[in-house]
């Protein structure tokens, strides 16, 4: 996943392979390959919440010393 | 020819004193009069000065005497400076309670005992209203009466955000310029300050125009100042008439930079605090308006920083919230996925045992094969025939004894 992906777009594909594998059209042959890239764009989007989530903190820490 | 009659001057003066203290001893008399050769020393409070009065409309004289005020007097001329805001000096038009005295040695005497303050302060008050009903009048662009006051172009400007940039008329080495600097600098938010110095007198009337002048030099230099700041203060509370002229009222109210005043003063404002944008009462309180201007710019940079974080928190917050039931789902119904298509196999694998003839044979039926061929159809066996009859768990080689068809 290249660090050029934007969150909404990480976002967008995480919520079409939820609707494939909630609708069943994911066919088995592609199950495992989906829920890998699945996966991948979870921890993707975790990582980039905490990072933003750690900056957060640490400006209102910021101001709040300030 | 020498005339025999004659007496010595002292005789003379004898006479005069006699005559004056008949009709003046012990009487005293208010008198209106203008102050001129004013001399005071403070050593031992002493004024020396002249009453004159001028024919109307010309300087010219009708009636001067020498005065004097001794201890009782300068005191009485002490509080009138201090109520009034007015020095006691030359050219001054007052009404004076004076007694008059002759001694031969001196001449002719008038002693001040008292002064009348509220006719200086309604003379005064006379002289300002008038300014300002002509600065009202003359300047009706920029000036124009609301209420109690006025509404000046340079009291509508807007400061900027903050006041960094200082333009700083002053006198030097006043108490009131170092309180004002020293305010400033020691503020305990840390905010930087740029200030320009322009030193000038600012006491006596005639001095006014020198501040006007400093006006017009700054307006000129172009710097970009977010404000002018004009202090007088730490001194006497007399002598406020240089800021009460209608040239420097016009100024300040036309002037396109905001004007702070800091003019330490009891009495009302002066006209310069009228047209100003911001007047003040001390330096000092200059000093901490602008201060409080810029803390209120910082408070508000804070609270959009905080504005800006509390949302963004949120904001993480809403989609760490829209993330989890997405990573259930797809957790769920992967396995659910998987779990559906090991049901069909099962169901396939239950069909497929059914049908395997093994199974089958089991139950108790038997395969009946004929030249190799499993026989669907008994119509081509017939008595006499050999077959092979598979069972579970044997094969059996039969001939056809017989053939009943149903």
């Amino acid at each position: 996943m290249g660090e050029q992906m934007s969150y909404e777009a990480a976002f967008e594909e995480l919520k079409g392979i939820e609707a494939e594998i909630v609708n069943e059209t994911a066919t088995i042959d592609v199950l495992a390959e989906k829920i890998k890239r699945a996966a991948d764009l979870i921890k993707y989007c975790q990582t980039k919440l905490r990072t933003a989530e750690e900056q957060v903190n640490a400006v209102i820490a910021d101001i709040e010393t300030a | 020819m020498v005339a025999q009659n004659f007496i010595r001057l002292a005789e003379l003066t004898g006479l005069i004193q006699d005559t004056l203290d008949d009709v003046f001893e012990g009487k005293s008399f208010w008198v209106v009069a203008d102050v001129t050769n004013h001399s005071f020393k403070p050593n031992d409070e002493r004024h020396f000065f002249s009453l004159v009065e001028k024919a109307e409309g010309s300087s010219a004289l009708v009636a001067k005497v020498d005065a004097v005020a001794w201890r009782t007097g300068a005191g009485k001329i002490s509080v009138f400076e201090e109520t009034t805001g007015q020095r006691f000096q030359n050219g001054l038009n007052v009404l004076v309670r004076v007694t008059v005295s002759y001694s031969p040695e001196y001449g002719l005497k008038l002693t001040l005992i008292d002064i009348d303050v509220n006719f200086t302060i309604g003379a005064l008050e006379r002289q300002k209203q008038e300014i300002l009903a002509r600065l009202e009048a003359e300047c009706a662009d920029y000036i124009q009466k609301s209420g109690d006051g006025y509404i000046t172009r340079n009291n509508r400007l807007e400061f900027g955000l903050a006041i960094q940039k200082i333009a700083l008329i002053t006198s030097n080495n006043t108490a009131g310029f170092e309180d004002f600097v020293h305010t400033l600098q020691t503020n305990h938010f840390g905010f930087a300050f740029n200030i320009d110095y322009y030193f000038t007198p600012v006491q006596g009337e005639n001095n006014s125009h020198l501040i006007r002048q400093i006006l017009v030099d700054i307006y000129k230099s172009n710097k970009p100042y977010d404000a002018v700041v004009i202090i007088r203060g730490g001194g006497s509370q007399t002598d406020f008439l240089i800021f009460e002229t209608f040239a420097l009222g016009q100024i300040v109210a036309k002037y396109p930079i905001p004007i702070i005043t800091g003019i330490g003063h009891q009495r009302n404002e002066t006209i310069v605090d009228i047209m100003a944008h911001s007047p003040t009462k001390t330096p000092t309180k200059a000093a901490e308006y602008i201060i409080a201007h810029n803390a209120g710019f910082e408070e508000l940079l804070l609270n959009a920083r905080k504005l800006i974080a509390n949302r963004s928190q949120q904001q993480i917050w809403s989609k760490m919230q829209s993330l989890d039931p997405m990573i259930a789902n797809i957790k769920n119904y992967s396995k659910m996925c998987i779990l559906h298509h090991k049901g069909y196999l099962e169901h396939f694998e239950k069909v497929v045992a059914l049908m395997n003839p093994a199974n089958i044979l089991k139950k108790g039926f038997a395969i009946v094969y004929y030249n190799g061929k499993i026989v669907v159809n008994a119509q081509q066996l017939i008595a006499g025939e050999q077959i092979t009859i598979a069972m579970d768990g044997a094969r059996l080689e039969a001939i056809i004894t017989n053939k009943t068809t149903e």
